[in-house]
């Protein structure tokens, strides 16, 4: 697999969209391979000096779900989510482009709707003064990151549903 | 209207959404929040929303399924594929029909390191195919085996779905690996009886390849010493209980990355490549799961699991024939769908359901035994007709082949399976018996 293709638009806001995508999932990527190799650090520590590195799983556990949050943007602008096509087969083409389209809409709708509830959450998580238990990182740091992406997941979400509709003239070569 | 009633319309109207290609996460999440707003009240759905994405993404136990898919995409880069089919060949490939029993056998050893099934027949494909045809088999027998080969590689654990159903059902994910074991290799062991016989009746579509010496066959074991290294070290680890899956899967990602670097000569790009692919696929599987999550705390209010499972506990049915009637259920279900999104919508419902039926079975050993008789259903569903994952990744690959041909190679196969979960059906045991030895 490849990182999303600008090809699909060959429009400034698809190439900034494009870069911000790809940029985002790249983050969360490097952040998946730090914890691969502070876990395996850890596990390391504890079975060969007895000296694990302290919350380990706290640091995994946040960062993956932060990592998890900057992949679904990427995911829209690529079309990768799972659908059953099977029913819709005999539709016109230009009929199954108005559903998927409709759909990027309610997703971009339903992303709108949870970042917006997410940043009152990580403000939450910020006047409570939570905290992880053992590291005592505070949780709203994994807030911030996590509502730009699904913020970005809304914006990616409608422009693939205005791209559905009106596909670029003259895609890139 | 009653909970349970507004609980089955909204079931009618997500299935008909999913029909008219809404995304499948998406179709959940929507109808799991106008459910919920409706039952509670939209405050409620409002503040659940706050946080409760950031509570299911940062999970310990869904830590693993990211780690899992880079330790399969760095699998894909680590240039063991060949290697691994080259030492099945030195075992089968002098047999009548061994080149096809070759692919499977390396695909089992491909299932060992990678968690996918897509993965697992996309790799092996790329190595297998070129000697498949070089023999000349038939196109049928060719891409039938590598597609269903490729099922194995979510059967042998490590497993995406298997963990993703021991979170559903709150099961030892170590435990389900383990119980998994000994089905993975039967199903390999049944396919190669499956291209057995097919040669038998057919014998010009699979001929022998060249027999190897003794000297051959352990050098080429030597070969894939890395491959035995990572999984035993993975799922060794995990069974004995010395680092929790979610470790496991770090160690393995570690191991294979480690590998595609050294052996398989990943450069920058591959490890990006890897990277997009794990993202894709994580983002993927967890806006599903983000949107099962939503549509099981409305399914809970509905009450239509506990409504159900009594409901089948007052008709007294026979237990085998609900077990009968949910498995061709998955059957039908797959398809026209992906195995995660039947495990995660229907398994809530079933299983409360086969939860309350008698096996003879204690809770805990149900829950396993069910596990991989579902999965294997439901895995089953990536080569079956119209939509089979599986079968549409080998045919991009084998071009020449059309895709009815492929269909019809996995007939055997298809066969193949329905025996081994009928024999599993009948003889728990199977399952559970190495769980049982080491617990």
């Amino acid at each position: 697999m490849s990182p999303a293709e600008p090809t699909r638009g060959g429009d400034p806001v698809g190439r900034v969209l494009t870069w911000l995508c790809t940029g985002f999932a790249m983050a969360g990527g490097l952040i998946l391979v730090a914890l691969t190799i502070i876990t395996v650090i850890s596990v390391v520590g504890r079975k060969l000096f007895s000296a694990p590195i302290a919350g380990d799983f706290e640091l995994v556990e946040v960062g993956c779900a932060v990592a998890i949050f900057t992949f679904l943007p990427y995911c829209q602008l690529k079309g990768g989510n799972v659908i059953v096509d099977f029913f819709t087969l005999r539709v016109p083409a230009s009929a199954q482009r108005s559903l998927d389209a409709l759909w990027s809409l309610v997703y971009a709708g339903i992303a709108a709707l949870v970042a917006w509830r997410m940043l009152f959450g990580g403000i939450d998580m910020y006047r409570f003064g939570e905290q992880t238990m053992v590291l005592g990182m505070p949780r709203w740091w994994g807030f911030v990151p996590i509502v730009v992406a699904v913020a970005l997941l809304a914006i990616v979400a409608l422009y693939t549903a205005w791209r559905t509709m009106v596909p670029a003239r003259d895609p890139a070569p | 209207m009653s909970g349970v009633e507004v609980g089955l319309v909204m079931m009618v109207v997500m299935l008909a959404l999913i029909a008219l290609r809404m995304p499948i996460g998406v179709a959940m999440l929507l109808v799991g929040m106008v459910g919920y707003a409706t039952l509670n009240s939209s405050g409620a759905l409002i503040n659940l929303l706050k946080t409760s994405a950031y509570w299911r993404f940062s999970s310990y136990d869904l830590s693993v399924v990211p780690l899992f898919l880079l330790m399969g995409q760095f699998a894909t880069k680590a240039g063991m594929s060949k290697a691994l089919f080259r030492a099945a060949y030195t075992w089968l490939g002098h047999r009548r029909g061994g080149i096809a029993m070759a692919a499977v056998g390396g695909c089992a050893g491909f299932g060992a390191i990678c968690g996918s099934s897509l993965a697992t027949a996309a790799t092996m494909a790329q190595v297998a195919l070129p000697e498949l045809r070089r023999f000349n088999y038939s196109g049928a027998l060719a891409t039938g085996c590598l597609a269903a080969g490729g099922t194995l590689g979510i059967l042998i654990p490590p497993s995406v779905i298997l963990v993703i159903y021991a979170i559903l059902v709150e099961a030892n994910i170590a435990t389900m690996f383990l119980a998994a074991f000994i089905p993975g290799v039967l199903a390999a062991l049944g396919y190669v009886v499956a291209i057995a016989v097919y040669v038998r009746i057919n014998p010009a579509a699979g001929p022998a390849g060249e027999r190897t010496t003794t000297a051959q066959r352990l050098a080429s074991m030597v070969e894939i010493w890395p491959v035995l290294l990572i999984f035993v070290l993975v799922l060794g680890g995990i069974y004995g209980g010395v680092f929790a899956p979610t470790e496991g899967a770090a160690v393995g990602a570690a191991g294979t990355g480690l590998l595609a670097l050294t052996h398989g000569r990943m450069r920058l790009r591959g490890i990006f490549e890897c990277v997009y692919g794990a993202a894709e696929a994580s983002a993927m599987i967890f806006i599903i799961l983000f949107g099962a999550e939503m549509f099981n705390s409305f399914l809970a209010l509905t009450q239509i699991p506990a409504v159900t499972a009594q409901l089948i506990a007052d008709l007294e049915l026979s237990a085998i024939l609900v077990l009968a009637v949910i498995l061709v259920i998955y059957l039908l279900l797959g398809c026209v769908m992906d195995s995660l999104s039947m495990i995660l919508l229907t398994i809530p419902i079933f299983f409360p359901v086969i939860a309350t039926l008698d096996f003879g079975l204690p809770a805990e050993d149900l829950k396993i035994w069910f596990g991989i008789i579902a999965l294997i259903v439901v895995e089953v569903g990536l080569i079956t007709p119209p939509v089979g994952m599986n079968v549409f990744i080998i045919n991009s690959i084998a071009r020449d082949v059309p895709m009815l041909e492929t269909f019809k190679g996995v007939m055997p196969f298809l066969l193949s399976d329905i025996v081994r979960v009928v024999i599993l059906v009948a003889f728990p045991v199977i399952t559970l018996g190495l769980v049982r030895l080491i617990n």
